[in-house]
């Protein structure tokens, strides 16, 4: 073979016909005849097969064998065969959508990235409720959460839904022939369409019954509602239009009523001509509404029953039996500006009881309130507590015999559960439909596994007139069905839920087109504005009934976090590391106790030596249900004789381990009785970002001024610029400059403006942030050692004990005794909010240390930061007059140290592709989101246009419900941000350091 | 002329530096005198000249101060100006109160170093290098001079002899 | 040529020594064996040195987060070290450098020793800068060298990058510095060595000095060069290093005293640290006769001195801050607001071990004591350490905002660094005990007769006193 081979050697041999021939036989070599000398004897015998042949075999096979050894991991990749087309690689889509969770409702709009939503913004044109907190902001991980329902199930079994229905049709069945009951348990859901499917459920199924519950109810409200105005709805508010708020135990600014007052509230917060609202809050525990509120008065929850009704005899005249309160002058006070601003006047509660309800319902009937809106109800809360006491009843009694649960895990939430779980035996069909397993799907024996409302169709009315519609905008994760595809199949109806709901909406659109309605996301439809007829109710059995209530030593209230809710999104890392707006705790929930309370119980919260809090542990029984080793956190503002704990922690179901955090308080809900606490020995490992809670004298910081010297005084009394010394003249932080300037008036120039005035602290922004930068999640320990990553956080400050007046009058400023007393927050303190993020300082201290020049200024005015040139030296941290940047000090992604969503396949399908993932030991923090405002310059250059005013965008700024934050472009003078850094308002932080920030503050101006 | 060298070893620096005066009065050419210490005066009564070092030194500073100057220049300034912290990175003059420290660290780093180096090669001092001081105790307490002999060997003898020599032997050059 | 001076003048060498006697007593060491306490303390040096090293390999496995730094404040140990270690590396020089300008011939008994100290603090102090990255791997990008990306050059405004010209150009120079005076002393041993494997070594250590009158000469101008350009080095070290600190805007670091003070710090603790080498070495190393209770307390005079300039800086910065009447003033590092917050505690070390106990060096008796002498280097070490913690933690645990005050503890990490890195140092410092001529022999021979005990003696009778009569003096 070889011996015998021939090469080409020249061109010249392509004449010769006879080479030609020859070569195109052996020119390749044909296979390997191995079978030909192997084979028999003789022929391996006269095998021509040389020594070399036979090496290069061995070679061959020996090299083949190892090259099929050594291959590399094999990673899938599908290419789109023929593009679809909304899909555009690098470029995000948005489509318009709904959250109606049961507990948060909100018009949003979804980005999607290559067919991920990575984000949830506020669909800012709709109307109303188009405003994002913290967990809808935050909902989009809960998409990607690793520990959802994967298949429906029976018994445990995974199983498909033709078999699935099969059984649950002979189960109704035979509920239905023995007459048992049928009933639907379900959150609010404010979906038409699916009420008219229940509807539909119930012509085969007469016995049915849909009891809507909710764990935090507003039920008490409904009720009021219903029996002044016969309407079973909540009340609508429009503070933008209110002069005087009075709440009693209102967090509007939370989740009361479903929430969404932030924005009319915020509009009416910057005087204007010198008016503004002016906002009285009564309440038990600090609230983000109390801490937002110009004047704060703590009451016990009894006690503000009691000021309810001195409250209406002061307005009505009435003459109800009340009980004397602390707060009285107070409430004098509040009635008198109530009754001067007339029907500009509102009056609001949040005491879950019908009669305080209706008290409050009177009294702004009485005001002639023009800020209340009986006639465009909100459907946002429909829960009926009555409906399911009733139903426990009857499942005890063995009267129903089918329960189909959608959105609601009772045996976590239902305060008596004890009673539930007795029911819960009793019923032959138990159905639960749910996102992610949780106590309650354990205890059904039909799990449906539902879409996220990310993956699903639907539409919600969250208020008379506003219809919304809910569309996926991702293909569905994992084999699960809607609720209401099941109960279609359940009716026999074989249209997809799709179809169904476009057929259904027309009848709420009102000619409007379908497309139209789907792309806004949401329309607006006239409906009936019949002002309802108020009904009469007998004001004095309503005020005894009232005053009838025992106050007790210690009262306890529960309240929601900012954080989770009512801890449907407990599995969230994100909400789970977010700090609360007050506390500034995250990871945990803690009993709220008073300084005063905390001595007598000898209560204590201190720091350890690397900074961090400890807490003591307490004992909570509430008659005969009691809750052990509940954290304690002393907090200021807190009612004496009030404890407050808050809902939706504590859930072990369904979760992942790091998320099990602290103690569920749902058994304690509605429970009246005696109220005890004990000290119980050991300590809690707090994860507090703030533990100094005073300005310690540096009021600059938070600059405020009240509204009386706003109007009064001259700019530079309350809102002075500091001053240097150059050549013995005061002078400005830019005249005493050094240097000579670099030129930033061509081009964009970034400011971001952040009004400490309408900013109530709600941290949507911070999880905005968190979501569109891909800061990782650290987990509690992390947090508690101070090496948080948000690249945004919200300062608190409350007022201290200890003011320089004060001081200089005992004559100990500048004592250690002074600093000491100077560390302690009032008992009663103003709180001030003020979010901070890397300011882009035009001379930043960051950027002149750095060694290696990995962090330097930008010609449109940010202070950029190249990771990949970072060395970690961390001296720009340190550097840093206002701690913003953040270190990397492990590897936070794909590390099975820190097992958040960063650290599986499903949860980084939320990374945001334009942001890199910081790797360990670089320094990161806030870039202006410059991969958004690069974006919107790209948008314009394609368009051929300028940037218009006021189109750049940044996430905290998008996210912001109140407008308190704008950003911008102040070489534009159309801009906000260029018409607000010349405001009377405007100041910058530390400005006296002069690193001239790009970051404006507007201080807060305080009508007390 | 003979290639003859006498070798004569002294035990005290006063002594031998008095000797080395003796010897050159006679008008005899020392070769070279090993000391284990300075033993000042020595070079004087030598007839030494003075070493430049330190001028050398002094250059090489100036070079180094250039070199900083340069290297400074084109990476802060021409190659690429960045706006760092608002310093003023138009034109060097601006910017140059940052660069002292360094500008005076490179200084003293090409004047120490390359005047090191200048004297090791001048006195060829290196690694490897073979030591040629003909008698091992002259690092320690012994002085030893090498007069080159020029016929008249006795003569030198005698005469070193008297200046104090304690041990004095003739060898051939090699 | 007279090498008369004047009998008021300390003995510095005791005991009637000739040229060969200090050879054989400085060859010593290292022809002799080593004893027990030698090998124990060397032992104990390496397990320390070993466990250190296990420590940063991990750290560098596994993130700077196993140190206990956070957020707010992003340095702590690794900086204080690396102050610390650099203070101390100053003496070596000052003593070399500077006295040898003044002329002071006692500095001759201690320089080599005081210089190999210096060098080995300085190895320990570059450790930190580098451990301390984020991404140490990265690292030679502090380095002005072109790369791949193009025009990425480093940032020659940051007091870092001044940091890494000062040290490298302080190490390298007394290296060199150290080494040119050695070459006579290795020449020395090279002659006398016997073992051929030992003749080896030290005829390639001494670069084959054979002193000859010429490179006498040259060594004699290049002493006094290096001399020159080492003294404003040695003051332009521990200037740069304050700036790092002087430069800045967090209130406790933004200070103009801080380039003086540190250096006035340097000294006083470099010294310190010379102390306690010396005083144990004289005895481990038999050199009583050279290193002598005179030395000791030239020492502690110094050590005095700048021990009050040191104390004057405190007093200023503690008095500057609280007439500023500027609240974010209250809690720097020398202010009531540190003397009696959470870090009250490493405050009070401070004042203590830096400007109370210190005083104590105006006795004489205590002054001219070994054992006191000891103590008192030590205390002023740990406080001297104190002090850049002090600077370092309490500063950035007390920033301008309020919210972000926190506090710092270290981590077990932290510690075994610190640690590992003494012992390092004495793993080095033994090592070259043992084979390195720890006193300048050539040196001390110039000055024998000017200063030896033996020729005090013939002055003496030549002018009819009696020795005794002269120590009264």
């Amino acid at each position: 073979m070889a011996s015998n081979k021939k090469y080409w050697t020249s061109p010249m041999e392509l004449k010769d016909s006879s080479i030609v021939e020859k070569l195109s036989k052996v020119e390749f070599e044909k296979e390997i005849p191995t079978d030909e000398f192997l084979g028999d004897k003789e022929a391996l015998e006269s095998s021509s097969t040389t020594r070399r042949d036979f090496l290069k075999y061995v070679g061959f096979t020996t090299a083949a064998a190892s090259l099929a050894a050594c291959e590399g991991p094999v990673i899938k990749t599908i290419p789109f065969l023929n593009k679809p087309n909304d899909v555009v690689p690098g470029v995000a889509d948005y489509y318009a959508t709904t959250i109606a969770d049961g507990f948060d409702f909100a018009n949003i709009l979804v980005k999607v990235r290559e067919g991920r939503p990575i984000k949830i913004e506020p669909n800012k044109d709709a109307s109303s409720n188009n405003g994002t907190n913290a967990r809808v902001q935050a909902s989009v991980l809960s998409l990607y959460d690793n520990h959802r329902l994967k298949s429906s199930t029976i018994g445990g079994k995974t199983s498909d839904y033709t078999s699935f229905d099969k059984e649950i049709n002979i189960k109704l069945a035979q509920a239905k022939v023995s007459g048992q009951k049928i009933v639907f348990l379900t959150g609010t859901m404010a979906s038409p369409s699916t009420d008219k499917l229940i509807a539909e459920f119930k012509v085969n199924y007469p016995t049915t019954e849909h009891v809507v519950y909710d764990a935090v109810s507003e039920s008490a409200a409904l009720d009021a509602m219903e029996a002044m105005y016969g309407t079973r709805a909540l009340p609508n508010y429009d503070f933008s239009k209110a002069d005087v708020i009075v709440s009693v135990d209102a967090d509007f600014l939370g989740d009361w009523n479903g929430g969404g007052f932030e924005k009319g509230y915020a509009a009416n917060k910057v005087p204007v001509h010198g008016k503004m609202s002016k906002h009285i809050q009564f309440e038990s525990n600090m609230s983000l509404t109390g801490a937002n509120a110009d004047q704060r008065f703590a009451l016990k929850p009894s006690e503000l029953k009691f000021a309810l009704i001195s409250l209406y005899n002061e307005i009505v005249g009435g003459s109800l039996t009340s009980k004397v309160t602390l707060q009285d002058a107070a409430i004098k006070k509040a009635a008198f500006q109530l009754k001067k601003a007339g029907s500009k006047a509102i009056v609001v509660t949040g005491i879950q009881d019908e009669n305080a309800q209706l008290l409050v319902l009177a009294i702004n009937n009485a005001l002639q309130s023009a800020v209340i809106d009986t006639t465009n109800t909100k459907n946002t809360r429909q829960g009926n507590d009555t409906k399911v006491a009733q139903l426990i009843a009857d499942m005890k009694a063995g009267k129903v015999g089918a329960l189909i649960m959608n959105q609601t895990n009772p045996l976590y939430t239902l305060g008596n559960t004890k009673g539930f779980t007795e029911g819960l035996q009793k019923v032959a069909l138990k159905v639960a439909f749910a996102t992610s397993p949780n106590e309650t799907t354990k205890a059904c024996n039909f799990v449906n596994a539902t879409p996220h409302y990310l993956e699903s169709w639907g539409d919600v009315s969250m208020q008379n007139g506003q219809y919304s519609l809910m569309q996926p905008t991702i293909n569905k994760l994992f084999d699960t069905r809607q609720f209401q595809e099941a109960i279609l199949s359940w009716n026999g109806n074989t249209t997809s839920y799709y179809n169904y709901l476009k057929n259904n909406s027309s009848s709420f659109l009102n000619g409007k087109s379908w497309n139209t309605a789907l792309h806004n996301g949401t329309a607006d439809v006239v409906t009936s504005t019949t002002v309802p007829t108020v009904n009469a109710i007998d004001i004095t059995a309503v005020g005894s009934a009232l005053n009838a209530t025992t106050s007790s030593a210690i009262e306890l209230s529960l309240y929601t976090k900012v954080g989770l809710g009512d801890g449907q999104q407990a599995n969230n890392p994100w909400l789970q590391e977010l700090p609360d707006p007050i506390t500034r705790t995250s990871w945990d929930n803690y009993l709220l106790v008073s300084r005063a309370d905390a001595e007598a119980l000898e209560l204590k919260n201190w720091t350890v030596d690397n900074g961090a809090m400890n807490g003591s542990l307490v004992d909570i029984n509430v008659d005969g249900v009691s809750i052990h080793n509940v954290p304690v956190y002393i907090q200021p503002g807190q009612a004496k004789g009030s404890i407050a704990l808050a809902l939706g922690y504590g859930r072990k179901e369904g979760m992942q381990e790091e998320m099990m955090t602290g103690v569920n308080a749902f058994p304690l809900l509605n429970k009246t009785g005696n109220v005890s606490i004990t000290k119980v020995s050991g300590e809690h490992k707090f994860a507090c970002v703030q533990l100094q809670h005073t300005m310690m004298g540096r009021d600059e910081i938070v600059n405020e001024t009240s509204l009386h010297d706003f109007i009064n005084l001259k700019k530079d009394d309350y809102n002075p610029r500091p001053k240097f010394s150059l050549d013995h003249q005061p002078v400005t932080a830019d005249e005493a400059d050094l240097w000579t300037k670099f030129d930033d008036t061509i081009g964009t120039h970034f400011n971001l403006a952040i009004d400490l005035a309408t900013c109530t602290g709600c941290a949507a922004c911070v999880v905005a942030c968190h979501a569109e930068n891909n800061v990782p999640v650290v987990g509690k320990q992390e947090i508690r050692v101070s090496r948080d990553m948000h690249w945004l956080r919200i300062d608190r400050y409350y007022t201290s004990e200890m003011t320089k007046e004060k001081g200089t009058e005992e004559g100990i400023v500048g004592s250690g005794a002074y600093f000491n007393a100077q560390i302690h927050p009032e008992d009663q303190p103003e709180v001030s909010f003020q979010p901070v993020m890397c300011q882009h300082c035009a001379h930043a201290p960051c950027e002149t240390v750095c060694p290696v020049a990995a962090t330097s200024h930008g010609r449109q005015g940010q202070n950029h930061m190249a990771y990949n040139r970072c060395v970690g030296t961390r001296y720009c941290a340190n550097n840093c007059p206002y701690r913003v940047r953040r270190f990397n000090w492990f590897q936070y992604a794909q590390n099975s140290e820190f097992n958040f969503n960063m650290n599986n396949d499903l949860g980084r399908m939320v990374l945001n592709p334009d942001v890199v993932v910081r790797s360990r030991g670089v320094m990161e923090k806030c870039s202006m989101c410059i991969q958004m405002t690069q974006t919107t310059i790209l948008q314009a250059k394609k368009e051929g246009r300028a940037v218009k005013a006021n189109e750049f965008e940044t996430a905290c700024t998008s996210a912001c419900s109140t407008g308190a934050m704008s950003f911008g472009d102040v070489n534009n003078p159309e801009d906000k941000v260029a018409k607000s850094q010349d405001d009377n308002r405007t100041f910058r932080l530390l400005e006296f350091v002069g690193t001239k920030p790009n970051v404006q503050y507007q201080l807060k101006v305080r009508n007390s | 002329m003979s290639n003859k060298i006498i070798r004569a070893i002294y035990d005290d620096d006063d002594v031998l530096v008095a000797a080395v005066k003796k010897v050159r009065e006679n008008g005899s050419h020392i070769e070279e005198v090993y000391t284990p210490f300075p033993v000042h005066g020595l070079d004087r009564a030598m007839g030494l000249k003075d070493t430049r070092l330190a001028i050398t030194a002094f250059i090489y500073g100036v070079i180094g101060f250039s070199f900083a100057t340069w290297m400074m220049n084109y990476m802060m300034i021409d190659d690429w100006a960045q706006n760092i912290g608002g310093k003023p990175s138009f034109s060097y003059g601006e910017n140059v109160p940052a660069f002292v420290p360094i500008l005076f660290e490179m200084t003293v780093f090409f004047a120490a170093h390359l005047m090191v180096i200048t004297f090791y090669m001048r006195s060829k001092i290196w690694p490897f290098q073979t030591a040629d001081n003909p008698d091992p105790r002259t690092t320690s307490h012994k002085f030893l001079m090498e007069v080159s002999v020029d016929g008249n060997a006795d003569e030198l003898t005698s005469l070193l002899k008297n200046t104090g020599a304690e041990e004095i032997n003739i060898i051939d050059k090699h | 040529m007279s090498h008369y001076e004047s009998p008021l003048r300390e003995t510095l060498i005791l005991g009637d020594k000739s040229y060969k006697d200090i050879s054989d007593d400085i060859a010593a060491p290292i022809e002799g064996k080593a004893n027990k306490l030698w090998w124990f303390v060397f032992g104990i040096s390496l397990v320390a040195f070993l466990w250190g090293v296990g420590a940063i390999v991990y750290t560098i496995g596994t993130g700077i987060g196993v140190w206990g730094l956070n957020n707010k404040i992003n340095w702590a140990w690794d900086i204080t070290n690396f102050v610390w270690w650099v203070g101390i590396g100053h003496a070596g020089t000052l003593i070399s450098a500077v006295l040898l300008l003044f002329r002071q011939k006692w500095r001759m008994g201690i320089n080599r020793s005081a210089e190999a100290m210096t060098i080995f603090a300085v190895f320990q102090a570059g450790l930190f800068p580098l451990i301390h990255m984020g991404r140490i791997w990265n690292g030679y990008w502090v380095m002005p060298i072109p790369n791949q990306f193009g025009s990425l050059w480093t940032n020659f405004n940051s007091p870092l990058l001044w940091d890494v010209f000062a040290i490298s150009t302080y190490l390298s120079v007394s290296v060199v510095f150290w080494w040119t005076g050695l070459l006579p002393d290795f020449a020395m041993i090279r002659d006398r060595a016997t073992k051929p494997f030992q003749k080896k070594i030290y005829s390639l250590l001494s670069f084959g000095w054979s002193g000859k009158a010429k490179d006498w000469q040259r060594f004699e101008e290049v002493s006094l060069v290096l001399a020159g350009l080492a003294t404003p080095l040695v003051l332009s070290v521990h200037t740069i290093v304050s700036f790092d600190f002087a430069t800045s805007v967090i209130p406790g670091w933004h200070s103009t005293v801080y380039p003086p003070y540190f250096v006035a710090g340097a000294v006083f603790s470099g010294f310190a640290m010379v102390q306690t080498l010396l005083i144990i070495m004289r005895k481990v190393s038999n050199l009583e006769a050279y290193i002598t209770r005179d030395h000791i307390e030239n020492m502690n005079k110094v050590i005095l001195v700048t021990g009050g300039i040191v104390a004057t800086a405190y007093l200023s910065e503690f008095f500057v801050g609280w007439y500023s009447g500027s609240s974010y003033e209250d809690f720097t590092y020398l202010s009531i607001g540190a003397a009696t917050g959470p870090y009250a505690w490493a405050f009070w070390a401070l004042i203590l071990c830096n400007s109370v106990f210190p005083q104590l060096l105006w006795i004489k008796k205590l002054r001219r004591s070994f054992t006191f002498s000891f103590i008192m280097a030590i205390i002023i070490n740990i406080g001297m350490w104190f002090e850049r913690f002090d600077i370092i933690v309490i500063n950035l645990s007390r920033g301008h905002l309020p919210s972000t005050w926190t506090q710092f503890s270290p981590t077990s990490i932290d510690i075994s660094i610190f640690f590992g890195t003494i012992g390092f140092f004495f793993v080095l410092f033994l090592l070259y005990a043992r084979t390195f001529p720890v006193v300048a022999q050539a040196e001390v021979k110039s000055i024998l007769k000017s200063t030896g005990s033996f020729a005090r003696k013939k002055e003496a009778e030549a002018e009819g006193r009696s020795q005794d009569s002269l120590a009264k003096i």
